[in-house]
């Protein structure tokens, strides 16, 4: 990787891609090197998923070409591109969860004796091909008993296997944690050593910037620039995809009014969650932090009425409130945007207008009680597309079609619909893109200037630290203590969330004996 | 709530996008239906006849009324396999109680009978948990056992009760299908209640978490299913004059085809009240067209699993069609 040649091995010249209404891509010229590690980003939309089919075989291009060892090549079908040493590892792995490890890695290639796979073959190619991407399992073991992290390393196996000499990866670690995706981009590195030439399909930038050699951005189909990782910094990347400089944001100070809603001593679910108590005042947020399984996505639950609160008390405008079902949450006020938008949020058959305004209070509804009023719902729909910038053709669009930010945007406006004084905000930025994020953030920003109190759940440090003005961090189902304004720095979140500082205190004050 | 046919299949997978599927599908049953009408019109010079038609409408009015019920359990992500039970049930409580209390309240007592049975359908999908294909095939055999049981296997006559085949006689049945439309259509476009519906066949998860009541809801759908099975049991009974613990066997198979046919997919989320009825016009079509013909019975069952098979068929590799643009 260190010594790319200067022959690009696959290359498009001119590659223009048009769909009925689209045009996918414009246009597009760049070349990926020998050896190389070549990022390519770009927005949802920018085209990357259409280059990556045609690269693959699945699309053909309307105009322009495929370079093949500076050869033009056609690719009419993902077998010929697989044959020429192309693979591609998309985000939903194309592995057969019921056959085992080797037969996945050799699939339609089994090594045969006569008639006969001969397996002793294949398993012992299979276990050595693993061994060089650091994965020890037992190649007769079944894929679907294996792990995300290494069903994605035997579709590289198996790309290995095939003698490929492009690897396409196609946001490889959005189901990955964190050290599995550092011991992919480990591997990414070594694959490159190696000579095979990687095109990284990402998001996120931290990776790209730690991984590529050299990166190309797209833009709503257009090439806008190849160039090293060197030449550029993280802020023109990112200009470069959403095509303005996002003003670099910082969380603006704030004075924070009186109490909406208090928790005291709650326990949820059994000692799921153990004595947390906080207050939440108006316009201010309060950030929740912790790794998986700390307990926080649980007590936003349980702050919505979906988890059932054991013990303690939860004031909300100095009322006690049970809270038995989301319903109880909605009325009282508290309004909520899912962790899971796919699962806890979308109704994916139902219209923007009919998502946005399902949750809304029956003062909607006009006269006769249940009786919906349509122009009404179009109304407050087109209110919300302006207020929150949200892109969509109109109300009758089915929300399956919108981009994932928009539809982070029309749950976040349902949830605002139901005039809520609490704001419930669990992971708000999840799988929307970099624009996206921006808009969210300044949306969030004056929520919060409107006086509504809000309670963020984020895995990601950085938005904490954008958006929180103070945060409680978790560990194990309890919290381990807050942190205020300036306080809140990655280290200190992260010496929380792992109980570093706890286990200091104690050990100081028990005399290091454990 | 459990659906059986996605196999384990997280809910969010590959469901098709875009508003395609429900408008191909009803267009493919109009053309279906322009098609296969015109054929027999040709072939069986008595199929355009008044009183043939009023036939095929009738028995398309019986499928038409269940199914109009069915699309809604199918839009909650549910359905019913005891619909034809519970339609011979009410026809033989509405028989045996004409001649002591009066037709009209003996009508609505079997209505009350569909409803009980669709309200225990529903509690015991949203309260024991139990997954709606075997709560009601459960309820299937369980109604029918009590039809039988209340008939002593016996017929139940009503000899000159001419008032009460007025149900099933002239446009009645036509009329009546035709309200329970206009009615289940207004409820799905117009009310709360049947956006809650939509929803919760949709996603239950996101429904849970707007605050929609679920259980509630499909407690409704599923009396809802119950009150549609015992109309189409009342005329059903009202076109013989008979009250038999045997009618209407295999009705519910009928009902889920021609919501299927008309374009309601069973993941739940959609309905189209439209092709249901499209569907029921179709089935009752064939079938009439195959008796003129003189084709025997059997081959009509062989006919009507061709033609649902070709609907999802078709239906199947448009999607992927789209899917591969």
């Amino acid at each position: 990787m260190s010594n790319p040649s200067t022959a690009p091995v696959l290359a498009v010249q001119n590659l223009s891609r048009r769909f009925p209404g689209v045009l996918a891509l414009d246009n597009v010229s760049f070349g990926i090197l020998t050896g190389e590690v070549h990022a390519l980003v770009g927005e949802n939309g920018a085209g990357k998923s259409t280059l990556i089919n045609i690269l693959a075989g699945v699309h053909q291009p309307s105009v322009g070409q495929v370079l093949l060892d500076q050869r033009p090549v056609i690719f009419p079908d993902p077998l010929s591109s697989q044959r020429a040493g192309i693979s591609v590892i998309f985000q939903e792995f194309s592995l057969l969860p019921h056959l085992s490890v080797a037969e996945n890695v050799f699939i339609s290639r089994e090594p045969r004796r006569g008639l006969l796979i001969d397996w002793a073959t294949m398993n012992r190619q299979t276990s050595e091909i693993l061994r060089t991407l650091n994965l020890e399992i037992d190649p007769t073991t079944r894929v679907s008993e294996l792990m995300v992290s290494q069903q994605q390393l035997v579709e590289i196996g198996r790309a290995l296997s095939a003698k490929t000499r492009v690897i396409i990866m196609d946001e490889p670690t959005a189901a990955l944690n964190e050290r599995e995706a550092v011991r992919l981009l480990e591997i990414v590195r070594s694959l490159a050593a190696s000579g095979v030439s990687v095109l990284y399909v990402s998001h996120r930038l931290e990776e790209v910037f730690s991984i590529a050699d050299r990166i190309t951005v797209l833009r709503d189909g257009r090439h806008v620039v190849t160039e090293r990782r060197s030449g550029m910094t993280e802020q023109q990347v990112v200009s470069a995809m959403v095509g303005r400089d996002l003003i670099h944001s910082t969380r603006p100070n704030r004075i924070a009014g009186p109490i909406v809603l208090q928790a005291r001593d709650v326990s949820v679910d059994g000692g799921l969650i153990r004595n947390v108590s906080f207050s939440l005042r108006r316009g201010e947020i309060l950030g929740l932090s912790g790794l998986m399984g700390s307990g926080c996505s649980q007590l936003m639950e349980a702050l919505y009425g979906l988890r059932e609160i054991t013990a303690g008390s939860i004031l909300f405008e100095d009322r006690p409130l049970r809270m038995a079902n989301p319903r109880a949450a909605i009325r009282t006020g508290v309004g909520l945007l899912p962790e899971d938008r796919k699962r806890q949020g979308l109704f994916p058959d139902l219209t923007v207008a009919h998502n946005l305004t399902i949750g809304a209070p029956p003062r909607w509804f006009r006269a006769v009680p249940g009786i919906l009023d349509l122009a009404a719902e179009r109304c407050k729909t087109l209110d919300f597309k302006r207020q929150l910038n949200i892109r969509f053709r109109g109300p009758n669009q089915r929300i399956s079609g919108l981009s994932g930010g928009n539809q982070q945007k029309v749950i976040l406006a349902r949830a605002l619909a139901g005039n809520c004084r609490a704001l419930l905000l669990a992971e708000p930025t999840r799988g929307v893109d970099v624009g996206a994020k921006a808009e969210i953030y300044a949306l969030i920003d004056r929520l919060v200037e409107k006086g509504i109190a809000i309670i963020l759940q984020t895995s990601e440090l950085p938005e904490l630290l954008r958006l929180a003005d103070r945060c409680i961090v978790f560990a194990g189902g309890e919290p381990q203590g807050e942190l205020r304004g300036s306080e809140i720095t990655q280290e200190k979140v992260m010496e929380l969330a792992t109980g570093l500082s706890r286990r200091a205190t104690v050990n100081s004050a028990t005399g290091g004996v454990e | 709530m459990t659906r059986f046919w996605k196999d384990g299949s997280p809910p969010q997978a590959a469901r098709p996008t875009g508003p395609g599927r429900r408008r191909v599908a009803t267009s493919q049953v109009g053309l279906m239906l322009l098609i296969v009408g015109a054929v027999f019109s040709v072939l069986a010079p008595r199929f355009l006849n008044p009183g043939n038609l009023l036939n095929i409408c009738t028995s398309a009015s019986v499928v038409a009324i269940v199914g109009l019920g069915m699309t809604l359990a199918i839009a909650s992500g549910n359905f019913d396999l005891s619909v034809g039970s519970t339609a011979a049930l009410a026809g033989c409580v509405t028989m045996s109680l004409v001649q002591q209390i009066g037709v009209v309240p003996a009508i609505l007592a079997g209505l009350a009978t569909g409803a009980a049975v669709g309200l225990i359908n529903g509690l015991i999908v949203t309260e024991l948990r139990v997954p709606a294909f075997i709560a009601t095939l459960g309820m299937l055999t369980i109604v029918r056992g009590a039809a039988l049981i209340y008939t002593r296997g016996r017929d139940i006559y009503l000899y000159g009760q001419t008032q009460y085949k007025i149900l099933s006689s002239g446009f009645t049945p036509v009329l009546l299908a035709l309200a329970v439309a206009l009615v289940l259509w207004f409820v799905l476009q117009h009310t709360r209640f049947g956006r809650h519906i939509l929803a919760t066949g949709s996603n239950p998860a996101s429904a849970q978490r707007v605050g929609v009541r679920t259980s509630f809801v499909l407690l409704g759908v599923f009396s809802i299913v119950g009150i549609a099975a015992a109309l189409s049991g009342l005329i059903l009974s009202a076109q013989v004059l008979t009250g038999n613990g045997r009618l209407a066997t295999g009705l519910e198979l009928s009902a889920i085809a021609v919501v299927v046919l008309g374009g309601t997919p069973l993941t739940g989320g959609k309905a189209s009240i439209l092709g249901t009825l499209q569907g029921s016009v179709l089935v009752a079509v064939i079938n009439n067209g195959l008796n003129l013909l003189n084709v025997s019975i059997f081959y009509q069952d062989v006919t009507l699993g061709l033609l649902l098979l070709a609907a999802l068929g078709l239906a199947a590799s448009y999607h992927r069609r789209i899917k591969s643009v």
